[in-house]
């Protein structure tokens, strides 16, 4: 099992950062590597259950279902059902902290998964730099956050 | 059930920060509040279930025991055992987390407690205030920001 964690540091308070991340289908507003993102069944995509299906940039599709939400927490965590990497078992963790003395947000990124071996490097660096990080820079400029 | 929570970001790698506050009995080497400290019955400071028995710049004297340390994910959890202040059941954790994206921490402490409703805004302000987030500002001065 591979673990991944990736955290950030955004000068924005927690309700601003969650208002934008809490939106399971709203991920194509704002990550560049996912083109279209759409809830199977019409089910509300605050439903723990429901599942998201991705389109990426490159053509490929993914699905992912939403194991659990929480408005107290600010967190949310999810699944990856199908997709074409080899990226198994992958279980995904977003949780948000307020930074209490300046207002800002603390977000952690983690995620759990097996993958094949010889591909352990390049899975570790897809999943941290390729989701995580890009993901990290993109809520900064939908934001408005700079740097 | 009173909660107190608050939190920062210091300038510094958190293994150099937990090096800073890890030891249980070491609250006078970088709490400004703190006078002095010792562990009672001679038991080491890192020893689960030691107790601390420590005197505030005001004199006033404070018992607490440790009952959760873990040097891999960079916190302990203390319970207050006695003290001046009209609470009880109070049970508090100090947690450092690296910060990916930076050679940064961040650093949260928080309480949990019973008091008289009359008294819990006063608690809640004095701890998070004084106590948490004055030990916060020691520590980014002392780490540079």
């Amino acid at each position: 099992m591979v673990k991944v964690v990736r955290s950030t540091i955004l000068p924005a308070p927690v309700e601003a950062v969650w208002d934008v991340l809490r939106d399971f289908n709203g991920h194509d507003q704002w990550h560049p590597a996912i083109a279209s993102s759409q809830i199977e069944r019409h089910l509300p995509s605050d439903k723990v259950g429901c599942v998201r299906k991705f389109r990426l940039e490159d053509g490929a599709e993914l699905r992912e279902q939403l194991l659990a939400l929480s408005d107290a927490d600010l967190a949310y965590s999810y699944c990856l059902l199908d997709t074409p990497l080899p990226l198994f078992n992958y279980v995904s963790h977003v949780r948000l902290i307020p930074v209490t003395d300046v207002d800002h947000t603390y977000w952690q990124w983690e995620g759990h998964f097996d993958t094949q071996s010889g591909e352990r490097e390049a899975m570790i660096d897809l999943v941290g730099a390729g989701i995580y990080d890009t993901g990290f820079s993109a809520i900064r400029n939908t934001l408005g956050l700079g740097g | 059930m009173a909660r107190v929570f608050v939190s920062t970001v210091i300038n510094a790698e958190s293994s150099a920060v937990w090096e800073r506050v890890r030891d249980f009995n070491g609250m006078p080497k970088w709490h400004p509040r703190i006078r002095d400290s010792r562990i009672e019955d001679a038991l080491p400071s890192d020893k689960i279930g030691c107790i601390r028995n420590f005197h505030l710049q005001n004199g006033d004297m404070i018992r607490e025991q440790l009952v959760g340390l873990s040097d891999y994910d960079l916190f302990y959890s203390y319970a207050m055992l006695e003290g001046p202040m009209p609470l009880w059941d109070y049970m508090a954790t100090l947690r450092l987390t690296p910060v990916t994206d930076g050679a940064r921490c961040f650093a949260e402490w928080s309480a949990e407690f019973d008091c008289d409703p009359d008294n819990q805004t006063d608690l809640q302000d004095g701890i998070a205030t004084n106590v948490f987030q004055g030990g916060f500002d020691a520590l980014k001065r002392h780490f540079g920001g």
